[in-house]
């Protein structure tokens, strides 16, 4: 047994836990990164990346599939789906090579193991031949993060009803999925496999798919996803799944069935919050097992941190890696927060969705008095020369003071547009600051300008 | 020629009343102002529709459109063939056409709305 002793270590070596060891060594910490299984944790190995690498794969066969329309003439297009597979694996590596080398360049020491606390400054971790480290720091950083939720009542196997760990792992496309949640990852999962050629259903609770999306981006997704031959089957309970020979059967509580090949349940994820010895070193937790932190992420011991999913707040990386920084800083003494309320997310179905702040619904809800402006991607002149007119921004502004309250984007590069919504909603944006900023032509971003501009009445291209 | 029977609302869709049932659809003004439709979608997020407000959206090679609702509803069927087939809204906007079946909430708000003859005055008025 060896002692080692740091200024930080950090467990869990996702992307909140490396952000938050690269930084602290910039800093001049010395730094233990301790990680169970991979570096680059759920957003590397399981999720982020690999489904990225996948839908990446869809578009380009969506883009053949329309190529007639260009006048590009192709053959049948055919999917290799172990080569898919393989390239996704060589991304995922590629990027954790990436990440170690970062580690190394910034003299942080990487461990792999399972830590457990002693007392509120040493852990001891262990690792799978049972060599047993104790490490001691004056900072621990928690970055533990989530799972997906394996709920043995919908007949969890690994095998027939999967997660999306196991669907990133499938040897085959499956001829029938059945999705069980019609959230974010269950809907990207419905693009990527019903372009490569499953036969998809999706069955959500809700009355409809992405249901704390703005509502209009929620219908538009619920259209097209029907026009791309999604089933969905919304407002349904489950009664049973039944495994049977060569398929698996979704039973509804209305008596109705659906019959597919693999199910894949994406109906929440389970926080890694148990096996650490929180309670005995008194680090407060709620009900879901998050950990409870303040606004600079310590919790109720002090020097103790914790980060990321683990927290229960916005599952979402860039979360993760924003609070890092944060808890980083008042580690070196500078107190600063996260304002939950600006973070965007982004949703990699196709087309696209990026979204920050207020949806209509919740501004109304919140008492604003609003006003919204939709710009329809049928009139950008990008989007008709890059055949992808599917889509619009929409902008919703307090009706007095036209400033920005929340921005939804649906359509091409909607990930990448929507960090301008996030830029205007920190800065404190009114629709006529957004307005004097000059959009290059052509682009999709004038998609932004007319939307903000239609705040004002005033959109050039669009209805006002 | 706008089938007599039928109700119409002004934002350019029409009722036509099947016992405690209404058919609704997009009349043969709006197909032709939208032109080529290429996208239809219906708003199932809500089992009701509610007079004014829309009740689903069509995208033509030229614009989107919403659809707005005539009156308030309960939704019974939603015409599946509009989604493969959305030119069916163009060819027959008042039979194969038509968008949702509802279950007629208030008759009152049926007999309100304008017979064709009026319909065709209200295009006429505003030179369309």
């Amino acid at each position: 047994m060896s002692l080692l002793k740091y200024d930080v270590a950090i467990i869990g070596g996702g992307p909140g836990g490396y952000t938050a060891a690269v930084r602290a060594a910039q800093k001049g910490k010395s730094v233990i990164l301790i990680e169970k299984e991979q570096i680059g944790g759920t957003c590397l190995n399981w999720g982020c990346i690999p489904t990225k690498a996948l839908a990446a794969g869809a578009e380009m066969i969506s883009k053949i599939r329309h190529s007639q329309e260009f006048g590009i003439e192709t053959g049948p297009v055919h999917v290799n789906f172990s080569k898919l597979m393989d390239r996704k694996q060589r991304v995922v590596e590629q990027l954790k090579a990436g990440i170690e080398a970062l580690l190394i360049k910034n003299k942080v020491d990487y461990c792999q193991g399972e830590a457990r606390f002693i007392d509120d400054r040493t852990l001891s971790v262990s690792n799978v031949d049972q060599n047993v480290r104790i490490v001691n720091a004056r900072h621990i950083v928690i970055a533990t993060g989530s799972g997906p939720a394996l709920i043995s009542s919908l007949g969890y196997d690994g095998q027939r009803v999967i997660t999306s760990n196991e669907a990133l792992m499938m040897s085959s496309i499956p001829e029938r999925l059945i999705i069980i949640g019609g959230g974010v990852i269950g809907c990207e999962f419905a693009s990527i496999f019903s372009i490569l050629g499953s036969k998809v259903t999706i069955i959500e609770m809700q009355p409809s798919i992405l249901s704390t999306m703005d509502r209009e981006v929620s219908q538009l997704m619920s259209g097209l996803f029907r026009r791309q031959k999604i089933d969905i089957v919304t407002r349904a309970s489950i009664a049973a799944v039944r495994k049977e020979a060569g398929k698996v059967v979704v039973q509804l509580e209305n008596g109705k069935e659906v019959e597919g090949d693999r199910v894949l349940l994406s109906i929440g994820r389970v926080l890694n919050s148990s096996g650490l010895g929180l309670q005995e070193v008194g680090v407060e937790q709620g009900d879901r097992g998050e950990i409870i932190v303040n606004e600079q992420l310590e919790t109720s011991v002090p020097g103790v941190f914790a980060i990321g999913d683990v927290t229960g707040r916005l599952q979402l990386a860039h979360v993760a890696a924003t609070q890092a920084l944060i808890a980083v800083d008042k580690i070196c003494g500078i107190t600063r927060s996260i304002d939950y309320a600006k973070v965007p997310s982004c949703i990699f179905t196709q087309p696209e969705i990026g979204s920050v702040g207020l949806t209509a619904e919740a501004a109304i809800k919140k008492g604003y008095s609003i006003k919204t402006a939709k710009f329809s991607l049928l009139s950008s002149g990008k989007a008709h020369a890059m055949g992808e007119t599917t889509g619009f921004v929409k902008i919703i502004a307090e009706s007095e003071t036209n400033h920005l309250l929340g921005v939804h984007i649906v359509g091409a590069h909607a990930s990448d547009l929507i960090a301008e919504g996030a830029l205007a909603l920190e800065l404190g944006l009114t629709s006529e600051r957004l307005t004097e900023v000059i959009h290059a032509h052509p682009t999709l971003s004038e998609a932004f300008l007319e939307a903000a501009e239609g705040i004002q009445g005033l959109s050039i291209h669009g209805v006002n | 020629m706008d089938p007599q029977e039928y109700k119409y609302y002004r934002a350019h869709t029409w009722v036509k009343v099947e016992g405690n049932l209404a058919r609704i659809g997009i009349t043969d003004f709006a197909q032709k102002q939208l032109r080529d439709i290429v996208f239809a979608n219906v708003f199932d997020d809500s089992e009701m529709i509610t007079a004014g407000t829309a009740l689903g959206s069509l995208e033509s090679v030229k614009s989107t459109s919403d659809v707005i609702a005539p009156i308030d509803g309960k939704i019974v069927e939603i015409n599946a063939k509009i989604f493969d087939n959305p030119e069916i809204i163009n060819q027959a906007p008042y039979s194969d056409g038509y968008m949702v079946l509802v279950e007629i909430k208030n008759m009152e708000q049926v007999e309100a709305l304008m017979s064709s003859a009026e319909y065709a005055a209200m295009l006429d008025q505003a030179g369309k």
